[in-house]
């Protein structure tokens, strides 16, 4: 009769323990956010706009930035949001500093960061009202590289990128979403919204897509270019459900 | 290549591992039908690629289950992530200083972020993580594998004794003054086979043709101490009598020049096409080893081609 090893079963013993440690020890997302009932959705995602030319350019190609705050994008994103979380959750309104939120930035060591710990959770805790909620949803900028280069994007813009044969325009709106714990301001759920299926070749890690010369903040004030609104919104609207679906918040598929 | 060489850019947005075929077990005797057997196997790889079920293309997520649980200090594994498959032949040589050169399949695997991009990178770079992002200057550590080198593998190498794997730990740092330059260098201490310091230099200019075509090449220059090239290109007392090499004492220094180029082309969002040369020079003692000079050759290429496809699994 053949007999297992002693250093076989310990492994084995170890192992189970664990494992049952761990489930234990880390209580599921789904499970967190079953106990979630009434939320609170902030959103600092919109208040301007960056112009980034890219590809075969010149030594002078530092972003532009353009005040869009008059289009109103961030309570387009709450009203949305709220749209698609009221199947599940009961979604409170929320007051709370938007610059504050939009004014965080990582830093870029990122051992700084993981030192620092999460700027959001501290102004979730501190500057939000009404505080007692069973969680709040933050909806902030996210950076991604643009193709294969190493310059970043963020948050909402518009880059014009030159080949040798031809140049593309495209918009992208990189924005990234987290859950808060309304009680212990843990991070509950984070998720950097994906890019759209139809997204233009050049990669970013989120929604974005071709679009024409018209388009461009460079040919006018982007405030007032209805098409480039138009086009922005869009976005949103498309990629907002599905990002909260993704991340079990809400059912839309 | 080296199978390490893939590992870069933010580790919560990209993991990618490559796992390269060890060419250690060539035996001269059985160099003939072990290049057929790569080839074969190549060939047999590439048709497998070519005939990725045409259900995957039309519909390429998958999903799959949530994890039992998860670890807070990590990043959340739901989500899209993209998938990469792929294979790709390198043709370089059997060692280096060697004249002659052999074919090895290149298996490729990587995984991803969905719409997070692969960063421009070198055939030649380590693998690497930039701790240090600021867009336009990257540095953090970089770390390379180097296979053992078996004297009995290779005739030339016979009487030489082997030279153990080496694992090269460092730092990187790399600059783009424009978007279509990169300069970067690398600081390595080698750790096993080798116990000497590597620096690489390397300059590329990167060239959007279309949107889907970039075409890149530079020049590359490698630094070498005494200790990185000595244990490869020196030949003691006891070598000399086994070989019939004369005695060199390999000192550091230069060790190489060269220049690189390399092409991708993306033909769709799932498949891409990519081919590389890497030509480089020996310098200093590399060049002026008896087992380069009577054995081998100071000119040293790489030629590599590759083809990957792509496609999105999905995690709750």
């Amino acid at each position: 009769m053949r007999r297992s090893s002693p250093c076989a079963t310990f492994a084995t013993v170890v192992l189970l323990a664990l494992s049952i440690g761990g489930c234990a020890m880390f209580a599921t997302r789904e499970t967190k956010l079953q106990a979630v009932k009434t939320v609170g959705i902030i959103s600092a995602v919109g208040d301007e706009m960056t112009f980034a030319r890219m590809g075969l350019t010149g030594p002078n190609n530092a972003n532009q930035s353009y005040s869009i705050g008059s289009w109103g994008l961030d309570d387009l994103i709450v009203q949305q949001a709220t749209a698609a979380l009221s199947g599940r959750f009961q979604v409170q309104a929320v007051s709370y500093p938007r610059a504050a939120f939009a004014a965080i930035k990582d830093s870029p060591v990122a051992p700084v960061n993981l030192v620092r710990g999460d700027p959001f959770k501290k102004l979730v805790k501190t500057d939000v009202s009404p505080q007692g909620l069973d969680a709040y949803i933050v909806i902030t900028k996210a950076k991604s590289n643009f193709g294969s280069g190493a310059r970043k994007v963020e948050g909402i813009g518009f880059v014009s990128y030159g080949t040798l044969l031809a140049s593309y325009n495209e918009i992208h709106v990189l924005y990234e979403i987290r859950v808060y714990d309304g009680k212990s301001f843990d991070v509950i759920e984070k998720m950097v919204a994906p890019p759209l299926d139809n997204a233009g070749t050049v990669g970013l890690t989120g929604p974005s897509r071709l679009v024409d010369e018209s388009f461009s903040p460079g040919s006018g004030d982007p405030a007032r270019n209805e098409s480039l609104h138009g086009a922005i919104t869009d976005l949103i609207a498309r990629s907002l459900p599905s990002t909260l679906s993704d991340m079990h918040l809400a059912d839309i598929r | 290549m080296n199978p390490l060489n893939l590992l870069r850019g933010p580790v919560s947005e990209m993991c990618e591992l490559v796992v390269l075929t060890n060419d250690d077990i060539r035996r001269p005797a059985a160099e003939e039908f072990i290049g057929k057997a790569h080839r074969d196997l190549l060939r047999t790889a590439l048709m497998a690629l070519i005939l990725v079920p045409s259900a995957a293309m039309a519909d390429p997520l998958v999903t799959l289950p949530a994890p039992p649980f998860e670890l807070p200090v990590l990043p959340p594994v739901s989500g899209t992530w993209t998938v990469m498959v792929g294979v790709g032949g390198e043709y370089k040589p059997d060692f280096e200083g060697a004249k002659r050169s052999m074919l090895s399949p290149v298996p490729i695997f990587a995984i991803r972020r969905a719409g997070s991009v692969d960063q421009f990178r070198g055939p030649r770079d380590s693998a690497s993580i930039a701790l240090i992002d600021f867009g336009d200057l990257r540095a953090g550590p970089a770390g390379k594998f180097v296979s053992s080198r078996k004297a009995n593998n290779y005739s030339e190498l016979n009487g030489l004794g082997d030279v153990k794997t080496t694992v090269e730990l460092g730092g990187f740092v790399e600059y783009y003054p424009v978007d279509w330059f990169r300069t970067r260098g690398e600081l390595r201490q080698g750790i096993g086979g080798h116990t000497g310091v590597v620096a690489d230099l390397s300059a590329d200019f990167i060239v959007p043709v279309i949107q889907r075509f970039t075409v890149s090449a530079g020049p590359r220059f490698t630094w070498e101490s005494t200790k990185a090239t000595s244990p490869y290109f020196g030949i003691d007392a006891v070598q000399a009598m086994a070989t019939g090499l004369p005695i060199f004492n390999a000192k550091g220094g230069a060790h190489s020049a060269g220049v690189g180029a390399q092409v991708s082309y993306r033909v769709d969002p799932r498949w891409e096409v990519h081919a590389y040369v890497e030509y480089e020079r020996l310098l200093g003692d590399a060049a002026k080893s008896p087992l380069v000079t009577v054995r081998g050759s100071p000119n040293q290429t790489t030629v590599g081609i590759g083809a990957s496809y792509s496609f999105d699994v999905r995690i709750r």
